[in-house]
């Protein structure tokens, strides 16, 4: 564990020592435009240190991002030491301990901070062997270093401990220390294993999400509604309240913290914390003015302020395009995209006078400490940054973010705080790799030269300050402007007239370096452009590179890429011949990185040659298989160097197929991997890594430089499957298949069709037409009814232990708790709120206290209740309560039923008052709705049906009360009869299907399929047991199963003979004349929400096995239907509560997904999985409706 | 009386569990609606399975359960009781890997390695189920298990080499 070794301080106190020291001035850090760089003062920075017991420790400021430095740092000390690995302790990052070597960017860890940790190997090296020569009196030279013992001629061997007993020992880097010769190596250029590989792979690794202190508290934020903006005047200024009274009922809550717009909830569990932050209200300003249209990010950027820098003007751009044969102007625009660590950041502080430490995943060790000691006003050098690993980032995530907010937590409670931020908060805030903005102009000389290249670019984006010193005002929310856009923005070709201007620009949404900074996006610019002006010069593109490619090594390498990928040469596109309706192209693009401030220097080099396959029916695009050629220089690990390339392909060609954040009302809507999938196993190219041999040449930075060429690679190859240039990512299904439908190539697209809404529902616009009826009715019935007399309740031991069991069996048929329950409240004592359209009810008490329940309740009065909807009172009992059914049950049950209740324990709670609108607040003119619709008599036993018919027409009109939520209601809230009797219903906002032949099932319910989901909550064929019927099914679980097949034999009677097939209908062969009233844009975005959300589940056999059921959504009945409201309400709410324990839980995304996402979604789902059934429509409005309007179950 | 209100709503807020993780029975209090993922974690301080999304999306919380593989960030305590739970942990050590967790230090099938625990427990859940696996059938299995840092070749490897070495001894079973 980090925290057990010896801190620089201590080993420099240490005496038995040899220290390996220097003086370093740590780097400013980035600096905004026209700013000066801090300067630091010069540091003592401790690279080296081995004690008399041998135990070697190595620093660096940099940190292992899961690149895998660790070990080859490691393997640079251990090969001038002549150790093995695991005799050096690599220590990265660590404020306390490792030099201060700025931040972990550009991949340049082995490239640059890796050279004074050699030469102080070196050092170390020098002195000891010196020391053993001078003791044993032989020259140096016949000396050898084996395991870090070193050895003489004649067999004598001292270890390094050995000849550091009682000495103290500093020597500073002097940069002469011989370093060990490239033929002696024994580690590095070999494939080293990863030293971290094996906790991590048993869970034995402390990540910091893993850490934990002792009386450590657990902590969450609320983070402001503004997501993703950290500039302007409503940042740190819209907090107007913290209601701490919405979390009281939340246990073990320590305090809620609010500086301005910081919001924080410390409590003694993280469960605790994490429903606390998902509850707490908070109230915010409005602060939505002034904002950016994000919905077009190209005139976003265009229109954010820039200051102009030309950083290449050579030749005559100007005069040389006005006399080219061939302009060619062109735009290319790249996407806002995150970083997505796999693990949202969490960071741990312990917060007192005498010193802080925080333990954190940051990339920016020293960073971050300063940022820390300016929000606390605390003295930096008291800071401990302890860094230890977390999930991979690839440039700023939240990291430093979360550390912040734990340190200010701590600070109000004076414990240590742990704080986890959430995905949504991860993904929403973390700032973002910026949308970029690149143009071209240039064209071809009439002999097919390039005629002048003039580029410009703007990269809207800066350093991301640390969030809490702009929540809580310690810093002005005032957008700086870094120069940041510049790299790799003059091409690697030799052109006699060029131009490259940067258009310098303070972020428009909160935005910092993303692996590739600035140049992964320039490069899609010039790669794609010259493979335009290639074709336009009908030259193939890898030739025409290299006629303006005069850096040998570069040429070298495309060369061997292109040999070792077969390249065709080709001067047109679509030459590959099209098989079954696919599409398939390949392309090239090179690069090398440069990187860091302007003009930079070059890390490694890179070339792609990319396949892709496109359905030209879908538009659906894949990457199939890149062959990249890389030379890094010397390669300290190849095996390493290899992992990072196959990672570096694999993430951009993610980020450049699918990888876009979306906005909605400006702000960031990405918050979960459904609003931004990115790559999955089964869309992973094969991927073949050719890399240069080049051990004697220095090393570059390795990994990162590879993914500079994707995005014009894959859209070259896609314009050599289809002849189509696209300049703007993500290439998605949606655009190409946009695109090859304007460009007029054959597909099937489906025409546009027409809305055809089917809506059944409450109408409220007749209510007051019916109100007349009602009143007239009311003066013939009788309004008032006889109060029975209350009773004693009856003893325990009044009723015999069968009946008793009786009783139980038929409240569970009847589902009396369902309704009666509140959520986490006692059984039965009533309580649930009840949206209906008349207004809310709430449930009664039918536990047998006296006061609130139904204990003085006498048999008369429960029975008349049950049978009439009349309380013991005389007060008319709303028709929520289904006493039109429940008038069907017979009297030795009822007798049962009331036995069983008044032997429950009983719990006094009072009910809120009912709220209904006029005329619905008045109970008696329920008399007159009961003259209208309360038919007398019991179920009629039908002779000809069998007694398994004749049991289940019993349990499902008698107490089973079906028909109360299957039934359609008409304008008085009546269950309707006849051909509507059990044709479906609405219940809390949920759909209560048709279970008659109306039903819109794809598959018509057998007796087999109604008993598995009456018994489990599931059938394949049609889902899962929600909202209300959840409860239901858990209650039938009681039933002896024989009832449960009675039921089901009644049911499926219902549906007619049909009812005995299973096939699925037949499904009309030809495309549906219903018409879809969603756009292809709803319908992409759906799509992609599908795939990041819910596809894991629901993925047809084509996904995981995961515990549940994982239901096809191709059979859903709630997909099918008429209404999506239960199709909403589920994706909305999830499925916390299973009918059935087997079936599997489903996470609600009302807190994740946008509106718009949900609908999209919902539009997507019924356009995929029940394409014969009309669209949806008004389906924005309906999500929107829901949400507002959650319900109960 | 409203504090009273509050002091007896958070009290029935939560619920003993007795739950069965890695062969070992231990019981716990908390909100019965509190993720499986987090007692694992926090209460018995058994760190493989992360925390990802809370969503049940991207698959770094994997626990297997009653054999098969199980999101604990959207698994209740509540739904837990009575069953068999194995983390990473239950099915090797550093000292005594499993042949998945072999395989993958073998392949070197990481870099955070912070969703290496879904990868091996979802592997696991597969080829219990399915000892020789094609190399789709690995990639549909894996296809809700995301990795940001781009190891999927290594993990794909790694899978592919713990089938070859099938049939297995669990250590642990």
């Amino acid at each position: 564990m980090t925290q057990t070794l010896p801190t620089r301080d201590e080993l420099l106190a240490q005496n038995g020592v040899l220290l390996i020291v220097d003086d370093i001035l740590p780097p400013s850090g980035p600096v905004a435009k026209g700013g000066t760089p801090t300067v630091r003062p010069m540091e003592l920075g401790l690279f080296i240190a081995i004690d008399q017991d041998s135990r070697v420790y190595a620093f660096n400021g940099h940190v292992d991002l899961g690149t895998g430095i660790r070990t080859s740092l490691t393997q640079i000390v251990a090969e001038e030491l002549d150790l093995q690995m695991d005799q050096v302790t690599m220590i990265l990052g660590d404020t306390e301990r490792a030099p201060n070597q700025g931040a972990t960017i550009a991949s340049a860890t082995l490239q640059i901070s890796a050279i004074p940790l050699r030469n102080a190997a070196a050092e170390a090296r020098r002195y000891l062997l010196q020391q053993a020569g001078q003791r044993w009196a032989v020259s140096v030279e016949s000396l050898v270093i084996e395991s870090g013992v070193i050895k003489a001629q004649d067999g004598r061997e001292l270890t390094f401990g050995q000849l550091l007993v009682n000495q103290r020992v500093e020597l500073r880097i002097s940069g002469n220390a011989p370093l060990k010769r490239l033929e002696d190596y024994k580690l590095v250029g070999q494939g080293a294993a990863r030293v971290d590989i094996p906790g991590k792979a048993t869970g034995e690794l402390t990540y910091v999400h893993d850490m934990r202190l002792p009386d450590m508290l657990h902590g969450r934020v609320v983070r402001p509604p503004y997501a993703g903006y950290d500039t302007g005047d409503f940042v740190g200024t819209s907090l107007l309240d913290v209601d701490e009274s919405s979390i009281a009922h939340i246990p073990g809550i320590v305090r809620v913290v609010v500086i301005r717009d910081f919001v924080g909830i410390v409590a003694m569990r993280e469960e605790q914390a994490a429903k606390a932050a998902r509850e707490l209200k908070v109230t915010w300003k409005p602060w939505q003015h002034g904002l950016p249209d994000m919905s077009d990010i190209e005139q976003a950027i265009r229109d954010n302020p820039s200051i102009q820098r030309v950083v290449l003007d050579q030749g005559n751009v100007e005069e040389a395009l006005a006399q080219a044969s061939e302009r060619m102007p062109r735009t290319y625009l790249w996407p806002y995209q995150i970083h997505g660590s796999i693990g949202p950041s969490c960071g741990l502080a312990d917060y007192s006078e005498d010193g802080i430490r925080v333990w954190s995943g940051t990339q920016n060790p020293h960073m971050l400490r300063a940022d820390l000691a300016w929000l606390l006003e605390y003295p930096e050098e008291r800071i401990d940054i302890i860094r230890m690993e977390a999930a991979g980032c690839y440039g700023r995530n939240c990291a430093d973010d979360v550390c912040a907010d734990a340190v200010l937590l701590s600070r109000a409670v004076g414990r240590p705080v742990r704080v986890q931020l959430t995905r949504e908060q991860e993904h929403a805030w973390e700032p973002k790799g910026t949308a970029q903005l690149m143009e071209v102009d240039g064209g071809l000389n009439a002999d097919g030269g390039i005629a002048g290249y003039d580029f410009s670019t703007r990269y809207p984006s800066n350093n991301s300050p640390t969030l809490a010193l702009l929540l809580t005002g310690r810093v002005e929310p005032v957008a700086t402007m870094f120069e940041m856009g510049d790299r790799t923005s003059i091409p690697p070709y030799d052109i006699e007239h060029m131009r490259v201007t940067i258009h310098d620009m303070a972020p428009i949404v909160r935005a910092s370096w993303m692996r590739g900074v600035s140049a992964l996006p320039n490069t899609f610019a010039h790669e794609s452009y010259i493979d335009e002006l290639a074709f336009a010069a009908g030259v193939d593109p890898i030739e025409y590179r290299l006629r303006y490619l005069h850096d040998e090594r570069a040429a070298e390498l495309v060369r061997a890429t292109a040999a070792r990928a077969d390249w065709t040469p080709r001067t047109q596109p679509m030459q590959i011949p099209e098989e079954d309706g696919v599409l398939r192209g390949r392309g090239f693009a090179y690069a090398r990185y440069i990187h860091s401030k302007f003009p930079g220097f070059g890390a490694a080099w890179a070339a792609w040659v990319a396949d892709v396959a496109i359905d030209k029916h879908t538009g659906d695009v894949s990457v199939t298989r890149v062959v990249i050629g890389h030379d890094a220089g010397m390669m300290v690990n190849p095996a390493g160097v290899q992992h990072q390339i196959h990672g570096n392909v694999i993430q951009s060609t993610s980020r450049v197929l699918k990888e876009r954040v979306t906005f909605e009302e400006s702000t960031v809507a990405s918050k979960e991997w459904g609003g931004y999938p990115i790559l999955t196993f089964p869309e992973v190219p094969k991927v073949d890594v050719l890399m240069m041999p080049r051990q004697a040449e220095p090393p570059m930075g390795a990994g990162e430089s590879a993914s500079v060429p994707s995005a014009a690679a894959i859209a070259n190859a896609v314009y050599d499957a289809t002849g189509i240039r696209f300049r703007e990512l993500p290439i998605t299904a949606e655009r190409i298949l946009a695109a090859l439908n304007s460009a007029g190539v054959e597909s099937n697209s489906q025409p546009p069709q027409s809305p055809k809404a089917r809506r059944s529902k409450w109408l409220f616009g007749s209510l007051f037409a019916a109100l007349g009826a009602v009143l007239g009715m009311a003066a013939t019935a009788l309004p008032w009814r006889a109060e029975i007399a209350p009773i004693t309740p009856p003893a325990a031991g009044t009723w015999s232990s069968a009946t008793l069991e009786r009783g139980r069996l038929l409240a569970a048929v009847g589902d009396c708790a369902v309704c009666h329950t509140a959520p986490n409240g006692a059984s039965n004592a009533g309580g649930l709120a009840m949206q209906t359209p008349f207004g809310t009810l709430y449930s009664s008490n039918i536990t047998p206290d006296p006061d609130t329940g139904i204990g003085n309740w006498s048999y008369p009065a429960f029975e008349r209740a049950m049978r009439d909807g009349i309380s013991r009172d005389g007060k008319h009992l709303y028709p929520a309560f289904p006493y039109t059914a429940f008038r069907n049950i017979e009297d030795a049950d009822m007798q049962a039923l009331y036995a069983y209740l008044m032997s429950q324990t009983p719990v006094k709670q009072v009910q809120p008052a009912n709220d209904m609108r006029f005329p619905f607040n008045v109970r008696p003119l329920m008399a007159g709705w009961n003259a209208l619709y309360l038919r007398k008599g019991e179920v009629q036993t039908q002779p000809q049906q069998s007694a398994q018919w004749n049991r289940g027409q019993y349990l499902v009109n008698g107490l089973g009360h079906c028909a109360a939520c299957h039934s359609p209601r008409d304008l008085l809230g009546a269950e309707k009869g006849g051909t509507s009797f059990l044709a479906g219903g609405t219940v809390d906002g949920w759909e209560a299907p048709a279970l008659n032949s109306l039903s819109k099932a794809p598959t018509p319910w057998t007796e087999d399929q109604l008993f598995n989901y009456l018994s489990s909550g599931y059938s394949d064929a049609h889902g899962v047991a929600a909202g209300p019927m959840g409860p239901v099914v858990t209650e039938l679980a009681k039933l002896p199963k024989s009832d449960v097949r009675a039921i089901a034999v009644y049911l499926a009677a219902l549906n007619g003979p049909a009812s005995g097939s299973a096939g699925i209908r037949p499904e009309t062969a030809t495309a549906s004349t219903s018409q879809p009233t969603v756009s292809p844009q709803s319908l992409s975005n759906g799509q992609r929400v599908f795939e990041g959300s819910c596809q894991g589940c629901h993925a047809d056999g084509l996904g995981p096995k995961l515990f549940g059921v994982s239901p096809s959504l191709a059979t859903n009945t709630n997909v099918h239907s008429a209404l999506p409201d239960n199709l909403i309400k589920v994706i909305q709410q999830g499925i916390d509560k299973p009918a059935t324990a087997d079936l599997g839980y489903m996470p609600g995304f009302k807190d994740s997904l946008s509106n718009t996402q949900i609908s999209d979604l919902a539009a997507y789902l019924r356009s995929r999985f029940a394409p014969n059934e009309p669209q949806w429509t008004g389906l924005p409005e309906k999500v929107a409706h829901l949400k507002a309007n959650p319900g109960t179950h | 009386m409203k504090a009273d209100t509050s002091e007896q709503q958070q009290r029935a807020a939560e619920k003993t569990v007795t739950l069965n993780v890695n062969g070992q029975a231990t019981s716990v209090t908390a909100m019965p609606d509190t993720p499986l993922l987090l007692i694992l974690r926090n209460d018995l301080h058994l760190n493989g399975p992360k925390y990802g999304c809370g969503l049940g999306e991207c698959g770094a919380c994997t626990v297997i359960i009653d054999g098969v593989a199980a999101r604990s960030c959207v698994f209740p305590l509540a739904g837990a009781q009575g069953r068999e739970i194995t983390t990473l942990e239950g099915i090797g050590s550093r000292n005594r890997p499993h042949p998945v967790q072999q395989a993958f230090i073998d392949e070197q099938a990481a870099q955070c390695g912070y969703c290496m625990n879904g990868m091996i427990m979802t592997a696991k859940a597969l080829l219990d189920r399915n000892p020789h696996p094609t190399e789709t059938q690995v990639r549909n299995e894996l296809s809700a298990n995301l990795c940001r840092c781009g190891t999927h070749l290594e993990i794909l490897s790694a899978v592919m080499r713990a089938a070859r070495r099938q049939p297995s001894t669990d250590p642990v079973q």
